[in-house]
C-alpha cells in the first residue's frame, strides 16, 4: 500500500512513463465551470487518450482565480505539470528565464507547428530565438451594440471617429449610456481602454515602435491617446461617468446592456459566452451583434484588431514524457474542427490556427463565426495591433490599468500617465522581460 | 537561606516532617517529580512549538531572507543587500499605502473603540434583554466577512442600494453618492463596513470586564451623588484598564494588517484610494512577480507593528493598567 501511495504521489509530481510503456501526462488547467471541464474532459483529452492508447493525459482542473500561484509554487519547488498553461507570453518569461520550460523548436521542426499556427502568434512564444510556448487562444477587443436598441433607434454602425463621437453623443442625450463600462469587479479591465486607445488612436504603428523601444510613450501621440480617453469618460460616455465606472459590476451592466439601457460594450472575444444569458428571446427579447473599433484617428487603419493571448501551453523543462507532451500539443493544433466544435458548443475560444468557414459546425452562432474570420484574415494580413495584457511586460501592464484609473480619478495626467509607463518600460526593456513584439504590415 | 533551611522550613510548614521520609530523600522525590513534571510540559509543548517553527518561524525567516534578494517567485534569488528598502523609501505607492493603514488605525482607534464602550456600558445597566443585545451585537463579527463585504456591497451601491430605497420616498440625499466609487468617500466607507462587523466584539469584551468590577463601587458612588458619567469615568474606565489596553493594542495591530475588506471590497480602487500596505504587498507578490520586494514590504509592516506592541509593553511596564 506505501508503495501505490507513493507512486501516486510521484505520479502527482509530475509525469511518469509507467510500467505499461504509458506515457502518463499531467496537465493543469484552471477552469472553474464544471459542464465546460466535463466537455473539455471528453473533448480535448479523452479524444485524444482514445486515439493515442500509449499515452494517457491526466488534465487536473483548478480554481481559475488559483491556477497560476499552485503552478507558480509547484514549478519553483521542482515539481508542477508537463504541460503549463501560463496565463500570457510575460508571464512566461519569468519561467523562461529560470529554465523551467523546454525548448520546442525540435517538436515545431518535427510536427511543423508554423503551416499549423499563426506566424504572429508562434512568435510570440519565442525568446532568444527559442520557442517556449503555443498560444492557447486570442482574443480580441471589439465593439458589441444592442442591434435592436440601434433599429429602434436608427442608428448605424461608426466607421470614423466623427461617427463614433456624434453616435456616443446622441445616446447620452436620450439618456442611454453609450458605453457600458465599469470595474468594480476587475480593477484590470481598465487596460482594455488603455490597449483601444493607444491602438486605435495613436495606431499600431506607433505602438509597435514603442514596445521595441523606437520611439517613448512620452511620445505626443500616446499623451493625446490618453487624454481623447479621459475625455470620453469625463464626458460620462464611458459607464456613466468617473465615479460610477469605478462601481459598475459586470452583471449589472450586462443586463442593462441587453435591456436597451446602454448601446455599446468595448470588450474581448471572450464576451461572446456572456450574451447567451442576456440576450433573446428567452431573456430581454434584445438581440445584439459587433464590429471592429473604428480608428480614432486618421492614419490608423479600419477593420483594425488588436491580438493578445489568452493563455499559453508550454512543457516542463524536467518533463520525463517531453515527446508525449508535445504529440498531444501538436494534436491540439491540428484538429481545426475540433476547436470549431468546441467554439460552438460550449464558447470556448480556439488557439490562433487558420480557420476555414468549412471547420465550423451547422451549429455555430454566426456572429462567432463572422468574428473569428475577421480576425484570422487580420492576424495573416497582418492588420493586428497589440494589447497590454499579452505584450506588455508585467509591471508595465499593471501601470496599464492601475495609473489608468489615476487618470481618471484625477491624480495623473495623461503626460504624467505616458511618463510612467516611459520609465517603467525602459527599466522592464532593459531587463529583458519585454516578450517577442509581431510587426504588422503598417 | 541554604537549601537546607529551606527543606527544613517547607517540610515543616506543611507538616509533612515528622511524618514522612527523611527530608533530604523527600527533597530529591520532589525535585524530580517537579523534573518529571517541567518535561511532561515540555512534551506537550513541543507539538506546538513544533508546528509554530514550521508555520511561522520558518515563513517568517524566509521572508526576512527574501528581502534582502530579487526574488521574482521562481528561479534563483540574489542577494542585493539593501536595495529593497531603499527603493520602499521612495516608492510614492508605499508611503501613500502607509498613510492609508494610519488613517485606518486612527478611525479604528476611535470608533469602535468609543462605540464599544458606549454598548458596553448601557448594557451593563440593564439586566432585560441583555443576552439578545449581546447576540444582536455580536452576530456581523461571526459572519464570513465575505457575506457582509457583499451585503454592504449591495447597501452603497447607487443604483440598487439604500440611495435607490430613498428614491422611492423621494428622498435624493444619497443620489450620486458613490461610496466605494468616490476616492474621497471610498476608505471611509470599507472602515465603516469593517466596523460595522468588529464593533460588536469590542462591546462582549468590555462588557465581560465591567461585570467583574465590583458593584459597591457603583453604590457608593450613587451614595455620593455621583452619576452616570462619572461613574463611567471614575469607576467604569479604570476598572476595565487591562482589557481596554488589550483592545487597543489588538485594534492597532489589527489595523496595520488590514487586508481583506478592502480587498474584497475595492480591490484596493478606485485609483489606489483603498490599498493598504497589505493589498500592496500582495499586489507586488503576485501581480508584478517582485516577491523580494514585497517581502521587505511585509517586513516594514511588521516592524511598525512590533514597535506598536512594544509601546504597549512598556507603558504596562510604567503601571499604565494599573
Amino acid at each position: 500500500m506505501g508503495a501505490s501511495v507513493a507512486a501516486s504521489l510521484l505520479a502527482a509530481c509530475g509525469g511518469q512513463a509507467n510500467p505499461a510503456n504509458i506515457a502518463d501526462i499531467v496537465y493543469w488547467y484552471g477552469l472553474d465551470d464544471g459542464s465546460h471541464r466535463a466537455y473539455m474532459q471528453a473533448h480535448d483529452v479523452d479524444a485524444f487518450n482514445k486515439a493515442n492508447p500509449n499515452i494517457d493525459v491526466q488534465i487536473s482542473f483548478k480554481p481559475e482565480a488559483d491556477v497560476d500561484r499552485l503552478i507558480q509554487i509547484a514549478l519553483s519547488s521542482g515539481k508542477g505539470p508537463d504541460i503549463v498553461p501560463t496565463p500570457g507570453p510575460s508571464y512566461a518569461l519569468q519561467y523562461i528565464n529560470s529554465n523551467l520550460f523546454l525548448d520546442l523548436d525540435a517538436y515545431a521542426q518535427q510536427y511543423d507547428w508554423k503551416s499549423k499556427v499563426s506566424g504572429w502568434a508562434l512568435d510570440a512564444g519565442r525568446v532568444h530565438n527559442k520557442l517556449y510556448s503555443l498560444p492557447g487562444s486570442y482574443p480580441t477587443l471589439i465593439i458589441y451594440y444592442n442591434k435592436t436598441l440601434f433599429a429602434q433607434k436608427g442608428w448605424t454602425v461608426p466607421t470614423n471617429r466623427q461617427e463614433f463621437e456624434s453616435l456616443a453623443a446622441e445616446a447620452m442625450g436620450q439618456g442611454i449610456m453609450p458605453f457600458m463600462a465599469g470595474n468594480a469587479d476587475s480593477r484590470g479591465s481598465s487596460e482594455w481602454y488603455t490597449t483601444m486607445f493607444f491602438n486605435h488612436y495613436a495606431g499600431p504603428q506607433a505602438v509597435y515602435q514603442a514596445l521595441t523601444g523606437e520611439i517613448p510613450w512620452t511620445d505626443p501621440v500616446f499623451v493625446d491617446a490618453i487624454a481623447l480617453l479621459l475625455s470620453y469618460f469625463q464626458k460620462g460616455w464611458f459607464g456613466g461617468g468617473v465615479k460610477q465606472y469605478f462601481t459598475n459590476t459586470f452583471n449589472a451592466l450586462d443586463a442593462e446592456f441587453a435591456k436597451g439601457k446602454a448601446a455599446m460594450d468595448v470588450e474581448g472575444s471572450w464576451a461572446f459566452s456572456n450574451w447567451p444569458s442576456y440576450f433573446g428571446p428567452n431573456n430581454s427579447g434584445m438581440d445584439y451583434d459587433w464590429f471592429p473599433i473604428p480608428p480614432l484617428r486618421t492614419g490608423v487603419p479600419q477593420n483594425l484588431y488588436t491580438l493578445g493571448i489568452g493563455y499559453t501551453l508550454s512543457v516542463k523543462a524536467s518533463s520525463k514524457v517531453a515527446d508525449a507532451s508535445a504529440k498531444y500539443l501538436n494534436w491540439l493544433y491540428s484538429t481545426p474542427q475540433r476547436a470549431a466544435q468546441e467554439l460552438a458548443d460550449i464558447n470556448f475560444p480556439p488557439p490562433p490556427i487558420p480557420l476555414n468557414p468549412v471547420d465550423f459546425p451547422s451549429n455555430v452562432d454566426p456572429r462567432v463565426k463572422r468574428h473569428y474570420l475577421a480576425l484570422d484574415q487580420a492576424s495573416s494580413q497582418g492588420t493586428f495591433g497589440y494589447t497590454t495584457w499579452t505584450f506588455w511586460p508585467p509591471r508595465s501592464d499593471v501601470i496599464a490599468y492601475d495609473s489608468l484609473d489615476k487618470v481618471l480619478s484625477g491624480d495623473l495626467t495623461p503626460a504624467q500617465f505616458c511618463a510612467q509607463m516611459n520609465d517603467t518600460f525602459k527599466q522592464e526593456l532593459a531587463q529583458g522581460v519585454v516578450p517577442p513584439i509581431p510587426k504588422g504590415q503598417f | 537561606m541554604s537549601a537546607n533551611q529551606i527543606t527544613r522550613r517547607f517540610s515543616s510548614s506543611n507538616g509533612e516532617g515528622f511524618f514522612s521520609e527523611p527530608p533530604a530523600r523527600g527533597n530529591t522525590r520532589r525535585r524530580s517529580r517537579r523534573k518529571k513534571y517541567q518535561l511532561l510540559a515540555w512534551v506537550f509543548m513541543l507539538p506546538f512549538f513544533l508546528v509554530n517553527v514550521l508555520v511561522v518561524l520558518g515563513p517568517s525567516l524566509s521572508t526576512f531572507y527574501y528581502s534582502f534578494t530579487d526574488w521574482s517567485g521562481v528561479g534563483a534569488a540574489h542577494f542585493i543587500g539593501l536595495a529593497n528598502f531603499q527603493r520602499l523609501f521612495q516608492d510614492t505607492d508605499f508611503h501613500l499605502a502607509v498613510l492609508y493603514n494610519l488613517i485606518w488605525v486612527a478611525m479604528f482607534l476611535t470608533v469602535p473603540i468609543a462605540l464599544g464602550l458606549l454598548g458596553s456600558f448601557l448594557l451593563s445597566q440593564i439586566k432585560r434583554f441583555q443576552l439578545l443585545f449581546r447576540a444582536i451585537y455580536f452576530i456581523p463579527y461571526i459572519l464570513a466577512s465575505v457575506v457582509n463585504a457583499a451585503i454592504w456591497q449591495q447597501l452603497l451601491d447607487p443604483q440598487q442600494g439604500l440611495a435607490s430605497v430613498l428614491d422611492r420616498f423621494n428622498v435624493h440625499i444619497l443620489d450620486n453618492v458613490y461610496f466605494l466609487g468616490d476616492k474621497n468617500l471610498a476608505l471611509a466607507s470599507v472602515a465603516f463596513v469593517d466596523n460595522w462587523h468588529f464593533w460588536g466584539f469590542l462591546v462582549v469584551i468590555f462588557l465581560a470586564a465591567m461585570q467583574s468590577i465590583d458593584t459597591e463601587l457603583y453604590n457608593a458612588a450613587m451614595v455620593d451623588g455621583a452619576g452616570r458619567w462619572r461613574q463611567f469615568y471614575h469607576i467604569t474606565l479604570p476598572g476595565i484598564r487591562s482589557v481596554l489596553g488589550l483592545a487597543l493594542l489588538l485594534v492597532t495591530v489589527w489595523s496595520l494588517l488590514v487586508f481583506e475588506y478592502p480587498f474584497i471590497m475595492t480591490q484596493g480602487g478606485p485609483a489606489g484610494a483603498t490599498q493598504v500596505m497589505t493589498l500592496l504587498l500582495y499586489k507586488d507578490a503576485f501581480a508584478l512577480n517582485e516577491p523580494g520586494y514585497a517581502a521587505a514590504m511585509g517586513l516594514c509592516v511588521s516592524l511598525l507593528a512590533t514597535i506598536v506592541a512594544l509601546i504597549f509593553v512598556f507603558l504596562r511596564r510604567k503601571g499604565w493598567e494599573r
